[in-house]
């Protein structure tokens, strides 16, 4: 161990029920690094990190700071040890102040006045010195997932921490919010902080960090300095020998020819000036219009909670239309149940797994035809022929690599990433005009990411049309023929693939349009 | 005009049973223990309380002893919900049951039955020198027993005690993200312990206020649904103390109006006045519905190592 070494993470072992999380892994930190925690998910990084942070308990190994063996019981240890983390899923307070929030379990100077004086004093430098501008009396709820982000580092930072570990800071950022936040880190680094970065997203990790450390399936494979290896080397390493990267579509460098707009053609779905207002009253779609062509995959970017689930539901027929007209091969489906649209060519992967899209308590088989249990060959229209059923899904489950024990498995017996492959399976074993898809590969490994991409395109290819419906810009950016960015319920401008610039949309993304038709909105009467 | 200010007199004196009960079920669930047990916590601390008066002659110890077997509760409640990670709900509503039993039971074992009810002393009330000569006011405020007093100076602690102090904050937070408490080194096992051990202890004690004000002696059943009014008390006041004292002021309004109508008579049912604050409790929650200040954890057991928050 030289001396720059922090920390240290030796033989780490955490298993969960039946499955092993980690399986000895070892990691360590250096002075003043940005160290980037690669791997896909279900790769063990968040529950490495979450054990260093004493929300997990490790089965074994051992944890050195400075070179002295330290015990971490929970959060309240790490903390005094110098260690922060921001997760993923942000731990805030909805209906507290920024300022509560940061000050939330610290000694405060006047702790039976609350006069908080001091505190706001030395929030405001850190806010100055590292580029976070927050104003800390508004309350948590009222901010844009980027701000609350700011709170989170602001957090760890109030309370003095010299390793700060960052779980997928940039889920949900747009790229102008991920420069900025890159910006701060290095601040940070030349600060004499070290910075664990968590992350999926390779391009990331090679433009910011110093050091890396591959993780897969629990057990690490590499750390390597970041000037000394190639992005291919990373690659390999994130997703073992298996995966055919050659033919690969999420690592694929070379551009893919352009979707041809036949003219001829009427679009296969369209959607002209629908809006949806919920039961509180409150707008949530607005004056959306969207056509989508056979054989072509559109995309939908936005920041979470813009109206992008209400506008899957709207097409799928679960919430019903309040205004506006959808087609799809030109008839009229505005009205038309969701049962019709699955059997007339709808096919629909949810967001929400758990909720909307799979019956825990029914089997496999069950869970594969849902939605699709009416319809021919499944059913003759009044009896399932459940031999048909257990026939056809014992083939989906090989070919779309469900880890089961077969169709009779009871549905909760699997993990979340089989769940979402049993989703994709349903979708794609059914033909279907349009498929909408909503963050379909939330939550599973690269390879089957990478399956889901090849299925979408070949959809394409055989001339069906997809809405893509995601927060991961990379994957729109990856694989549609044009993106639609959506903010506030709104369509702010719809982009052709020669058009695709991440900084363009991450403008739009965050609510402003191109330059100056502000300017002309307002000149009308 | 006598007659209002005898009203307004009685309304004060019979809000301290809501008062006390509701503040404990708030301070509980603050921390995200939502007890529904209060009707038997109460005739537990109704019937322990007179009883201990009357052996000891002390009606401080009464309330002592009112105090402890409510804390004992809430104890059994942190501890079956918090340690045992065991549905709050169905805790509850046994320790409901065992409430209601306990309290007819003890008198009949210690007792045994008489046939005139045995009689304790009850509070004195204490005039606050000069205010209480005020015209008008001086009687309705300032002459009253020292339970009336305390009601009013607890909830005022209580909500300086949870905006103004740290430990306010932090307990706070408990009830509403208690990962994130957690995750700031907030202790939130023992929050959830304390918040509803005191708040047990309030609950105990708002029932003894019936033998040692009203009737000088426990009859059964004597509560007579005031431990769930206290719970729609808490919601009607979203779960902050201030709310929740002017809050009793409405139900004890109308406890005292539906007893004139009882005795009085009058074209209106008094049953239908008995229901006044349910009603009012489901109206004001249909308004404030969409703001509604319920602690977002309120009712759940928190677990750190479970992997799905």
């Amino acid at each position: 161990m030289d001396n720059q070494t922090i920390l240290e993470l030796t033989n780490v072992r955490k298993v969960f029920g039946q499955t092993v999380a980690l399986d000895s892994v070892t990691f360590s930190l250096r002075r003043a690094e940005i160290h980037g925690l690669l791997g896909g998910n279900g790769a063990g990084k968040t529950t490495l990190m979450n054990i260093l942070y004493g929300l997990y308990r490790k089965d074994e190994g051992e944890i050195l700071h400075k070179g002295k063996k330290i015990n971490i019981q929970g959060p309240k240890d790490a903390i005094r040890q110098g260690i922060g983390m921001v997760h993923q899923h942000f731990l805030q307070i909805g209906n507290f102040t920024v300022l509560e929030n940061i000050i939330l379990g610290t000694d405060i100077d006047n702790r039976y006045t609350m006069k908080t004086q001091n505190e706001e004093k030395k929030i405001l430098d850190l806010c100055q010195r590292f580029g976070l501008d927050v104003d800390l009396n508004t309350t948590i709820d009222t901010l844009t997932v980027g701000t609350r982000q700011k709170v989170e580092i602001l957090k760890a930072l109030y309370r003095g921490v010299d390793i700060l570990i960052l779980d997928e800071p940039t889920t949900n950022l747009t790229p102008q919010e991920v420069d900025a936040l890159f910006e701060s880190l290095r601040v940070m680094v030349n600060d004499g902080l070290s910075i664990v970065f968590i992350t999926h997203k390779l391009r990331e990790v090679l433009s910011v960090c110093d050091r890396i450390t591959v993780l897969r399936e629990g057990k690490n494979i590499t750390t390597l300095d970041r000037k000394d290896a190639s992005e291919e080397v990373f690659v390999r390493a994130m997703v073992g020998d298996k995966m055919d990267i050659e033919n690969s579509i999420y690592f694929a460098t070379d551009q893919r020819s352009s979707f041809v707009n036949r003219l001829d053609q009427a679009a296969a779905f369209e959607m002209s000036s629908v809006s949806f207002i919920n039961k509180d009253g409150i707008p949530r779609l607005k004056d959306v219009s969207l056509n989508i062509h056979s054989g072509e995959i559109v995309g939908v970017s936005g920041v979470a909670g813009n109206g992008q689930r209400e506008l899957a539901e709207i097409v799928t027929g679960v919430i019903p239309v309040s205004h506006g007209k959808i087609l799809l091969d030109s008839k009229d489906i505005t009205h038309t149940n969701n049962q019709e649209l699955f059997k007339t060519g709808i096919a629909y992967i949810p967001e929400d797994r758990l909720h909307d899209g799979f019956l825990p308590k029914a089997n496999v088989a069950q869970n594969l035809i849902l939605g699709h249990h009416r319809n021919q060959p499944y059913s003759d229209g009044n009896f399932i022929n459940w031999k048909t059923v257990f026939k056809e899904t014992r083939e989906q489950i090989k070919e779309y690599n469900i880890k089961t024990s077969g169709p009779e498995d009871v549905g909760g017996n699997l993990s979340g990433g089989n769940i979402q492959r049993v989703l994709i399976a349903r979708a794609f074993s059914m033909p279907s005009q349009l498929l909408v898809a909503h963050n379909p590969t939330r939550g599973l490994d690269i390879p089957s990411m990478d399956f889901v991409y090849q299925k979408m395109l070949k959809r394409r290819e055989e001339g069906y049309a997809t809405l893509l419906i995601s927060e991961d810009l990379d994957e729109l950016i990856r694989i549609c023929d044009r993106i639609a960015v959506i903010y506030r319920g709104e369509i702010l401008g719809i982009l052709p693939r020669s058009e695709f610039d991440k900084y363009a949309i991450g403008r739009l993304m965050s609510g402003i349009k191109e330059e100056n038709p502000a300017t002309e909105e307002k000149a009308l009467p | 005009m006598d007659i209002l200010v005898n009203f307004l007199r009685l309304v004060l004196l019979s809000m301290v049973p809501f008062v006390l009960a509701g503040q404990g079920t708030m301070l509980g669930g603050r921390t995200g223990v939502f007890n529904v047990a209060q009707e038997g916590m109460m005739l537990v601390g109704a019937s322990l309380g007179f009883l201990v008066s009357y052996y000891s002659g002390s009606i401080f110890l009464g309330m002592v002893a009112a105090m402890l077997s409510g804390a004992l509760f809430g104890l059994a409640l942190a501890y079956f919900t918090t340690a045992l990670k065991m549905d709050q709900f169905v805790i509850g509503l046994a320790l409901f049951f065992i409430g209601v039993g306990l309290s007819t039971l003890l008198p009949k074992i210690i007792i045994g039955i008489t046939l005139t009810p045995p009689l304790i002393k009850t509070l004195p009330n204490l005039a606050i020198p000069l205010l209480s000569s005020i015209p008008v006011l001086g009687p309705i405020l300032f002459n009253h027993n020292i339970l009336v007093y305390a009601s009013v100076i607890i909830s005022v602690g209580l909500w300086y005690f949870l905006y103004r102090t740290q430990k306010g904050l932090e307990l706070r937070s408990v009830g509403e993200h208690p990962m994130t408490a957690d995750s700031l080194g907030v202790n939130t096992t023992k929050n959830r312990y304390w918040s509803t051990i005191i708040g047990g202890a309030l609950i105990g004690l708002s029932g003894a206020y019936l033998p040692m004000v009203y009737s000088g002696t426990f009859t059964e059943g004597m509560v007579m649904g005031r431990g769930w009014l206290a719970i729609a008390l808490t919601f009607f006041g979203g779960w902050s103390p201030l709310p929740i004292l002017f809050g009793s002021l409405f139900f004890s309004a109308v406890e005292v109006l539906a007893f004139r109508v009882q005795v009085i008579g009058s074209f209106l049912p008094y049953q239908f006045l008995q229901m006044l604050p349910y009603i009012a409790t489901i109206i004001v929650m249909i308004i404030t519905f969409k703001r509604a200040r319920v602690p977002a954890f309120l009712g759940l057991n928190y677990d750190r190592e479970k992997r799905s928050v």
